[in-house]
């Protein structure tokens, strides 16, 4: 005996009724009311929480139970099994394995899933996407930050036929265009765009100097077209920040617009290694030493002795460590 | 309760007429374990339980909130939310794209957009209402295309083009587009507040905003003239970038402070001017949110959900809930036995998707 409210769907009046089973039929019975079915035909709502749990008949009728103990006892000898969903919900042990399974799988997904999966997105995203980015960013850029380079015609001359004739690891020479820009906001830059166009700056041509270590910085930079670095880059952001809407958009907006920037930190410095060990055997396969990437990277640490002042290193953490490994990298391949 | 007599007329001489204030009873311990689960399920099934979870989320909040100790209920089918929600995400990307793209298509696509949106909300209401019941009734939305382009998309252009001064029109008619157009059963509600009252409203909002613009202003000013003064005493020394770290910090938390407080205390009382403006039939509404209690929730909130990481989040949406629910009070002016239930009729979920996803969802 099970004391429940039963709601004829067609108006809100409650009728206090009384459930019991008999022969694996409920028997709902009390109020004017007076109704047997067997019990395979019931719908058990699952239980959430300390809400009250219905039986939905067929007809679109059903009864509504508050105490969920009794309910439990019922439906066990009706023989009915909650879904495993609703079984994990409340079980507190397994709600606490849940819970360490949730914040380890996200963090392997950040880790592992996300760049991977983000690699492959960039490799087979249609040129057309990359080139069309690449124009509009590079119009934006044109039209705010860049200014014509002015540095001479023969030096810039001189330094295309170097940057063309270069023997990529893979075979063949660079066929990205390679562009003049001078940045006051930039300062001693380079960069690569989605299509792998790549922007020299003015000052770091001049602070650096010597056109093998500037080849070497260029060299480094068509690792990160070669891996398709700067889609992977805003494939990933899309999603960090797709996942925190979805996370935490239900209570806040505010906190869901926490910057995605933060995020990203890691992830460059994973891509700067991938296109520091690209650079590298550029380097080598042309004849000359990964310890000029790191002479660069000196070169560039002293014009800017802080690199929260901007410049090519204010995107490249931890400076010190990746000229220690430029420098293994050249003893591996004896130059 | 007593079984009314169907033959005695009136039925208001056996009506049960005392004011019934809705209550919530769900925790936010018993809500930990559900979204757990279901944050796990949807992350390893790369968001496609997100429908499954978000049908679980409406039914436990919408079955813990009781009217005269009966729960409501939601009845949306996760299918058809998945649905909603794979064309709202490429919506999403189009909108995306086109926005990154700077050419003719941004602005094809955007007003595409524009020409869609009302429809698309009109059916999110749709579907919410119709899919909320109370004792096996349904409620339902009957709002028209036509008033769905008005108070969308005329509206807000209005509103656009007479520099705001409208905005606070534009909102009442949104409300009494809603509320005039929800039936439950076969009784319709109803919106009696005046556009009057949501100026004054608005007017007060404006007079918060200038005086925390102020306050915030002049404390950030003083700090940064501090050090450049300073300096100046020193020759030209090097300027201290703390201070002026200090102002920036200071502007920002002014920011956040505004949104913690400026922003509840409007969101109560435009919540108590429009629930206690609202009438089911014969039937009364009053909602007395206190402005003070919903700025601490959302206060301590935020920095309770900052803290944990976010495992705060259950807590922190049912401290709001209960805090939005037991406001509200419902006069009944006859027995709440004699609602009778109006013909179902067939709704889409991808209305209601598309509105979340781009964050028009209109929230009560």
């Amino acid at each position: 005996m099970l004391q429940a409210s039963y709601f004829d769907g067609q108006s809100t009046r409650v009728h206090e009724v009384v459930l019991s089973l008999v022969d694996n039929d409920l028997v709902i019975s009390g109020d004017n009311v007076n109704v047997r079915l067997p019990f395979d035909q019931v719908q058990v709502d699952e239980r959430l929480g300390q809400a009250s749990r219905r039986l939905r008949l067929p007809d679109g009728t059903f009864c509504e139970v508050r105490d969920l103990d009794q309910l439990d006892n019922l439906l066990q000898s009706a023989g009915h099994r909650d879904g495993w969903v609703d079984r994990l919900q409340r079980h507190l042990q397994l709600v606490l394995v849940s819970s360490v399974a949730f914040v380890l799988i996200v963090a392997a997904a950040y880790q592992w899933g996300l760049p991977a999966a983000a690699k492959i997105g960039a490799r087979h995203l249609p040129p057309a996407v990359s080139e069309t980015l690449t124009t509009q960013t590079l119009k934006i850029l044109d039209g705010s930050f860049l200014k014509e380079s002015q540095l001479p015609n023969e030096r810039r001359t001189r330094l295309s036929a170097e940057f063309r004739s270069l023997r990529l690891p893979e075979g063949g020479t660079p066929t990205a265009p390679l562009l003049f820009r001078r940045s006051k906001q930039l300062g001693a830059n380079a960069f690569t765009l989605p299509d792998g166009t790549i922007v020299l700056l003015d000052d770091l041509v001049t602070s650096i100097g010597d056109t093998e270590q500037i080849m070497a910085v260029l060299s480094h930079e068509l690792g990160h077209a070669h891996g398709h670095h700067s889609l992977q880059l805003l494939l990933q952001s899309s999603a960090v920040g797709a996942f925190l809407t979805l996370y935490v958009g239900d209570i806040s907006t505010l906190i869901a617009a926490a910057p995605a920037a933060l995020v990203q930190a890691k992830y460059s410095q994973q891509l700067e290694q991938e296109a520091d060990d690209y650079g590298a055997s550029l380097l080598v396969k042309n004849g000359l030493s990964p310890v000029l990437l790191a002479d660069a990277l000196r070169k560039l640490l002293a014009s800017h002795p802080k690199s929260s002042e901007g410049g090519y290193l204010a995107s490249h953490p931890s400076t010190e460590a990746r000229m220690r490994h430029l420098r293994a990298l050249a003893a591996a391949a004896g130059r | 309760m007593e079984d009314a007599p169907a033959n005695i007329t009136p039925p208001a001489a056996t009506a049960i007429a005392t004011p019934q204030q809705l209550r919530f009873t769900g925790t936010g311990g018993s809500y930990f374990g559900i979204w757990i689960v279901n944050l796990l399920l949807t992350v390893v099934t790369l968001g496609i339980y997100s429908a499954w979870a978000k049908v679980r989320r409406l039914q436990y909040f919408y079955r813990h909130t009781e009217l005269a100790q009966t729960g409501f209920d939601f009845h949306g089918s996760p299918k058809r939310i998945l649905l909603g929600r794979i064309i709202a995400f490429i919506m999403l990307v189009v909108y995306n794209m086109s926005v990154r793209l700077h050419s003719i298509w941004t602005l094809v696509v955007i007003v595409a957009l524009a020409a869609v949106l009302p429809w698309l909300l009109r059916n999110s209401l749709r579907f919410r209402l119709y899919n909320t019941s109370w004792r096996g009734t349904r409620f339902h939305f009957r709002g028209t295309v036509g008033g769905a382009y008005r108070v969308f998309l005329l509206n807000s252009f209005l509103s656009l083009i007479t520099l705001y001064i409208m905005v606070p029109f534009a909102h009442q008619r949104l409300k009494a587009y809603q509320h005039d157009n929800s039936w439950f059963g076969q009784t319709r509600f109803s919106f009696h507040a005046r556009a009057g009252q949501f100026y004054l409203l608005y007017l007060m909002l404006l007079a918060g905003f200038l005086a925390f613009g102020i306050l915030f202003g002049m404390a950030g000013l003083f700090s940064l003239l501090k050090p450049l003064m300073l300096a100046q005493q020193h020759q030209g020394g090097p300027v201290d970038p703390k201070p002026i770290l200090m102002a920036v910090g200071i502007i920002y938390g002014a920011v956040i402070l505004m949104s913690v407080v400026i922003g509840p205390v409007f969101h109560a009382l435009m919540t108590n001017l429009v629930w206690s403006n609202t009438r089911l039939g014969e039937h009364r509404i009053e909602c007395h949110m206190s402005p003070l209690k919903l700025t601490w929730v959302t206060a301590s909130n935020f920095v309770m959900v900052v803290v944990t990481c976010g495992l705060f989040i259950p807590w922190a949406m049912v401290r709001m809930t209960r805090l939005h629910v037991e406001s509200i009070t419902f006069i009944p002016a006859s027995d709440l036995q004699e609602f009778s239930a109006a013909a179902p009729e067939d709704v889409g979920a991808v209305g209601a998707e598309t509105a979340n996803v781009f964050d028009f969802d209109i929230a009560l």
